[in-house]
């Protein structure tokens, strides 16, 4: 089977896969910026062909046992060398059909959601770039590359975050997510210099080889893995980075279900897949994933039990279910956790599509309002929402599942049984906040229908914009059904480079039992309170007003962020500076401009035209020569 | 017992900077010239002193010539001032322009 790839072909097809959404972002921004559909086209044709060569690439190298990789050299010092090219295994080629397919789903999606929006052109050329920038990440084959187009990646979503720059909170949030995700990526970057001193190269494939992790002395290995972790807590959302993400939603709800599923936050999750190896060679790294990741998970779930607004649940439920795969990967669930990422890439796409086809609608994001607007009369994304949620909060037979099922056997055989706890706790808390929403929006609260605030009108060219966002959910939505049926050859896939790490635990039939009966206690209580005909629709949080207050005001991060940056940054580092600059730096300046005046002052005086300065310059000049050739 | 050099070329380098002293300070013509004539005094003594020291005559006699210069300065700078007194009514050199 190798001799009959041709190593042509694939360099061909790796390299269309990776630049031909930048090809289209050029193409808009620079020619067709100024007709909307042809840019449009543009860009979903990049995205279509970026998505042909992936399957191609993943077809033909799906039973290869090495990795591919093609690297040219960009740099080159005495100490080190850095390469550019391509890196093709398993996981970048399972993550490069992902991406390809949420971006060309979201593109085609968009068509209906954006339809008349006067950035239009701009948007496509925006997600091209974001594809672009997330597609090349995955294929990376070392940490520098990586790393650039990690920083490509938050510069996108930062531009599709504030796509509607005229609106405050828009351009505030998407500031809130470059400024949050940088700080994360400060410690990648300085990680990457770690290693980068230390061992001389960034090749990914070495760093996960055993000889180099042994080369490093623990306590390095440990440093320089937290400091990477600290990158993927930034971009992930995890705990105690947390807060840009739920703000995040300002952009274009398309560009929500993009960035929540398979680019953005995915990211961070994926260098963890992909430094796997490296990561597990430190047993301290590990348990810090464990413990970050069960915080963010447990943190994010009560935040997403009192929130209103559909995206925010989602979003929230997002860094939950990130926290998860974080966990998994941290109990040393290889398998698990990818496969948990790709599952959540559908469900979660699908999750935001549908609640923008209601958003879209109804011109609300509030999910009571949008219940009683008449939600459930929209049968399409009314069933795919549900299938998605159910995919979410682990019912059998949708995928999230299967998925969850892999994470809880792993965190089983973990010795500690806290993770175990928690993670059960996490799928309960999980199954009742999606089904909250998802009754809500089932059995509107009896109330004044409010009039629709938007009233999109149904002429031609919106039946044709509906017909795309119906025909993308309903997609996504066999997705959610059908592929957790696939875990035993995706998980076998994966896991094939890293055959050495793929210890299989035991089996637990009681777990089975147990994680089923916590979804469906979930479900449960959310429709005794929320779904009943009797029902009061209010959740038992919402009777304690101390929890309900700290959990609608995210646990006071925020608050706490806020105060720390008012009170330590600029009142305390800030006004040292600003001090430094005017007492320092501005007044040294003015000082040596006063005494340069001053000093002219002085000398004027002996030019007033009397003989006897001019004597008594001489003299002085003589004196000094003198002095200066004697001595 | 001879004096040595060192206390005369201080004695002369003090007298000839009491003469540039005097004339840069003093806004009088006549005090102006007097500075003068205390530093050709000073150079005189300072030759006088290395004749001494090297027990040669020139110094002495280069002694006598300075004498001499000094007396024709002096009848010339006092013929230059009194024409300038009568042109200006004033003496002091911050006026004459």
């Amino acid at each position: 089977m190798t001799q009959l790839i041709q190593p042509q072909i694939v360099w061909t097809a790796a390299m269309s896969a990776m630049f031909l959404p930048l090809i289209a972002f050029g193409l808009i921004l620079l020619i067709t910026h100024r007709w909307a559909r042809v840019s449009a086209a543009l860009a979903i044709v990049a995205a279509g062909a970026s998505l042909a060569c992936s399957v191609y690439l993943l077809a033909t190298l799906h039973d290869v046992q090495i990795p591919l990789r093609s690297t040219q050299t960009w740099m080159m010092t005495s100490d080190f060398r850095i390469t550019f090219g391509y890196l093709l295994d398993p996981l970048s080629l399972l993550m490069l059909v992902i991406v390809a397919a949420i971006s060309l789903l979201v593109q085609v999606y968009s068509l209906g959601y954006m339809t008349g929006d006067p950035g239009f052109a701009r948007y496509y050329a925006f997600l091209s770039l974001f594809a672009w920038a997330m597609l090349s990440l995955t294929l990376a084959p070392n940490l520098l590359q990586l790393y650039i187009f990690w920083e490509l990646v938050g510069l996108s979503s930062y531009l599709l975050i504030g796509f509607w720059y005229e609106k405050f909170s828009a351009s505030e949030a998407g500031k809130k997510a470059f400024v949050m995700t940088r700080l994360g990526d400060v410690a990648f970057f300085l990680g990457i210099l770690l290693l980068l001193m230390n061992l001389g190269n960034l090749d990914i494939l070495r760093l996960n080889a055993p000889e180099t992790t042994d080369r490093l002395s623990p306590g390095l290995l440990t440093t320089a893995a937290l400091l990477i972790f600290g990158g993927i807590v930034g971009k992930s959302a995890q705990f105690p980075l947390l807060t840009w993400l739920p703000d995040a939603m300002e952009g274009p709800t398309p560009v929500s279900a993009l960035l929540h599923s398979a680019t953005m936050v995915a990211a961070g999750v994926f260098l963890l897949a992909r430094l796997f190896p490296f990561f597990n060679a430190s047993p301290t790294a590990m348990s810090v994933c464990l413990a970050i990741g069960a915080i963010s998970m447990l943190m994010a779930a009560t935040m997403a039990m009192v929130a209103d607004d559909i995206k925010q649940v989602w979003a929230y439920s997002t860094i939950s279910q990130l926290g998860l795969m974080i966990m998994a990967l941290g109990a040393g669930g290889y398998a698990a956790g990818v496969f948990h990422l790709t599952t959540h890439a559908g469900f979660k796409a699908l999750l935001f599509l549908c609640a923008g086809i209601f958003i879209h609608a109804f011109g609300t994001n509030d999910m009571f309002t949008i219940g009683q607007a008449g939600a459930r009369k929209r049968r399409i994304p009314m069933i795919c929402l549900i299938v998605a949620a159910a995919a979410l909060a682990g019912v059998p037979p949708f995928s999230g599942f299967f998925s969850k099922e892999l994470i809880m056997a792993r965190l089983a055989d973990h010795p500690n049984p806290l993770w175990l706890i928690v993670g059960l706790l996490g799928v309960w808390l999980t199954a009742y906040y999606t089904f909250r929403l998802i009754f809500v929006m089932l059995r509107p609260r009896p109330g004044v229908i409010p009039q629709t605030a938007e009233g999109h009108a149904h002429h031609g060219a919106h039946r044709f914009a509906e017909g795309a966002m119906n025909v993308v959910v309903l997609l996504l939505a066999v997705v959610a059904i059908v592929l957790g049926w696939f875990e035993k050859p995706i998980s076998a896939f994966i896991v094939a480079p890293h055959s050495a790490l793929a210890a299989t635990g035991g089996h637990h039939a009681w777990l089975l039992w147990v994680t089923l009966a916590l979804a469906a206690s979930g479900v449960a209580l959310a429709w005794l309170e929320f779904g009943r005909r009797t029902a009061t629709q209010k959740g038992f949080v919402e009777k304690m007003p101390a929890l309900q207050t700290l959990f609608a005001n995210r646990w006071y991060l925020d608050r706490l962020y806020r105060r720390l940056l008012d009170d330590g940054i600029y009142r305390g580092l800030s006004r040292l500076c600003a001090k430094n600059d005017q007492k320092v730096i501005d007044a040294g300046l003015d000082e040596l401009a006063g005494g340069t005046v001053a000093s002219g002052r002085m000398i004027h005086g002996l030019h007033a035209g009397m003989i006897q300065y001019k004597l008594l310059t001489i003299s002085i000049a003589l004196g000094l020569l003198g002095i200066y050739l004697l001595f | 017992m001879n004096v040595p050099l060192t206390h005369l070329l201080t004695l002369a380098g003090g007298l000839f900077f009491i003469g540039i002293w005097c004339a840069v300070t003093r806004r009088n013509l006549i005090m102006v010239m007097l500075g003068i004539e205390i530093m050709l005094n000073a150079a005189a003594l300072a030759f006088v002193g290395a004749s001494l020291r090297w027990q040669q005559m020139e110094g002495q006699a280069v002694a006598l010539f300075v004498l001499a210069i000094a007396a024709a300065e002096v009848s010339v700078g006092l013929a230059l001032i009194i024409c300038i007194y009568r042109r200006y009514r004033t003496l002091d050199p911050a006026k004459v322009q």
